[in-house]
C-alpha cells in the first residue's frame, strides 16, 4: 500500500528490555529499517492497529499475553506482516505445535545469532512487500474486470 | 543414605533446575552476545569518522558511541541477572562460610516489605502483627531473601485485588512468622511438590522453581527450623516458619 519510498518497518516485542535495546541497537547499525519496540504486548497490537508493520518479532512468555497470541492478533491488523518468534523456552513440544497453529514465518531461539536474525527480518520484509503488492495487484484485477463487467452488461443491454 | 528412587527423583529434580536456569539466562547471555557484536562494529566504524573531522562525521560518532554506552550498561544489567541466578544456585550448594550473627526478624521482614512495596503497590494491601521478640542466630540476609520469595510468591498468586498478612510470635522456645494471603491457592498436587527444586506453577520468566526449595535449604538446614505450607485453592496460601531461639542467650535487646 504505503512502501513505496518507506523503509521498512519492524516490531520486536520482549517483556525484558534488554532485548529491545539490543536488537534495536543492532538493526539500527545494520539497516535504515525503522524499529518499533514494545514491552507491553498490549501495546504493540495497538500499534499494529494503525501503523503497516514488515515484519513483528515477539518473544514467547510474557505477563500478559503469550507470542503466539500476540502474532495471532497481529496477523489480524497486518495479515501481510512476517511473523518470527524470538523464544528461550525450554519446552519445545508445545511451542511448535502453537507455532504451526499460527503459521508463523520463523523460529528463533535465544540466545540469537545476529547474523541469523538479520537473515530471518529481511527475508520476512521481502516476502511481506511481495505479499502487499501481490494483493494490490489482485485488486487492481479485480476491479479492472468489475469495470469489464459493467461495460460488457451495457453493451448487452445496448444490443438488446 | 539415600534410596536408588530418592536419587532418581533428585537427578529429575537436577534436570528440571537445570533446564530453567538455562532458559533464565539464554536472555541476558543473548542481549550480551548481540551488544558484544555492535560494539566491535561501531568501533570499528568510529576510526575513519574521527579521522575525517568533518561536524558531520563527528556528530555520527558522537551518537555512535552513545549507543555503545547504552548497550554496556544493558551488559550490566544481563550480568547482574546472571550473576543472580548463580548466587540462588551456590545458597543451594551449602559453600557460605560466613559465621552467624543476631538477627532481628522483625526488622528483616519490615526491610524486606519495603523491597516489594513497589511491586505490591495499591493492588495489595499488607497487614502486620509483629510480637516483641528475641533476637535469632543465624543469617540474616538469607532469610530476608526467604522472606522476599514468600512475599513475591505471595504477590504473584494474587490476582488483581487481595491481602497479605505478616505475623510474628514466640512460641515458646522458638519464633514463628507467618505469611498469608489471599491469592489463588494451591491444588493439592501443587502443594505436594512446592519445595522441590525446579517445580514451579509460574511461566518461565517470572519463576524457574528454586525459590521455594532454596527458602527451605535456608530455613531448616541453616537455621535449624521449619517450614510449612498450609492452603487452599481459591482461598490463599500460608507459609509458616518456625526456627528455634538460641539457648544461651534469649533475651536481647
Amino acid at each position: 500500500m504505503s512502501q513505496n519510498g518507506q523503509s521498512p518497518s519492524v516490531l520486536i516485542v520482549d517483556d525484558e528490555d534488554m532485548v529491545i535495546t539490543s536488537i534495536k541497537a543492532f538493526l539500527q547499525l545494520e539497516t535504515s529499517f525503522k524499529v518499533y519496540g514494545f514491552c507491553d504486548p498490549e501495546d504493540a497490537v495497538q500499534f499494529a492497529g494503525d501503523h503497516t508493520v514488515d515484519v513483528a518479532v515477539s518473544d514467547y512468555l510474557m505477563p500478559k499475553m503469550n507470542g503466539i497470541d500476540l502474532l495471532t492478533r497481529i496477523k489480524e491488523v497486518q495479515p501481510e506482516a512476517s511473523r518470527v518468534l524470538l523464544t528461550g523456552h525450554a519446552d519445545k513440544q508445545s511451542a511448535i505445535q502453537a507455532i504451526n497453529q499460527a503459521m508463523l514465518f520463523q523460529y528463533l531461539e535465544k540466545p540469537w545469532d545476529n547474523s541469523q536474525l538479520l537473515l530471518v527480518i529481511q527475508s520476512g520484509v521481502e516476502r511481506a512487500r511481495l505479499f502487499r503488492e501481490l494483493r494490490d495487484k489482485v485488486e487492481a484485477l479485480d476491479s479492472a474486470n468489475s469495470r469489464i463487467k459493467t461495460v460488457q452488461r451495457r453493451l448487452i443491454e445496448a444490443f438488446l | 543414605m539415600s534410596s536408588p528412587a530418592t536419587e532418581l527423583h533428585q537427578m529429575a529434580a537436577v534436570g528440571r533446575l537445570l533446564a530453567s536456569v538455562l532458559h533464565e539466562i539464554n536472555t541476558p547471555i543473548g542481549s550480551i552476545f548481540s551488544n558484544t557484536e555492535v560494539i566491535l562494529k561501531s568501533l570499528e566504524m568510529l576510526g575513519p569518522l574521527l579521522e575525517q573531522d568533518d561536524p558531520e562525521s563527528l556528530d555520527k560518532a558522537r551518537r555512535i558511541v552513545e549507543i555503545c554506552q547504552s548497550l554496556t550498561a544493558v551488559d550490566r544489567i544481563a550480568c547482574e541477572r546472571i550473576r543472580t541466578v548463580i548466587r540462588g544456585l551456590k545458597t543451594f550448594s551449602r559453600t557460605d562460610g560466613s559465621a552467624p550473627e543476631p538477627i532481628d526478624v522483625n526488622r528483616i521482614l519490615l526491610d524486606t516489605l519495603k523491597l516489594t512495596q513497589p511491586e505490591l503497590g495499591n493492588r495489595i494491601t499488607v497487614e502486620t502483627e509483629f510480637q516483641e521478640l528475641p533476637d535469632l542466630e543465624g543469617y540474616p540476609q538469607m532469610l530476608g531473601q526467604v522472606f522476599l520469595n514468600l512475599l513475591v510468591n505471595a504477590a504473584q498468586a494474587i490476582h488483581g485485588e487481595g491481602r497479605i498478612r505478616i505475623v510474628t510470635r514466640l512460641e515458646g522456645r522458638a519464633i514463628r512468622i507467618t505469611i498469608a494471603d489471599t491469592g489463588r491457592g494451591m491444588t493439592a498436587e501443587e502443594q505436594a511438590r512446592a519445595f522441590d527444586v525446579g517445580f514451579t506453577t509460574k511461566p518461565v520468566g517470572e519463576g524457574i522453581g528454586m525459590g521455594l526449595a532454596i527458602s527451605r535449604e535456608i530455613v531448616e538446614e541453616k537455621h535449624g527450623g521449619k517450614i510449612t505450607v498450609e492452603t487452599e485453592p481459591g482461598r490463599g496460601t500460608a507459609f509458616h516458619i518456625r526456627i528455634p531461639v538460641p539457648q544461651t542467650r534469649s533475651k536481647r535487646q
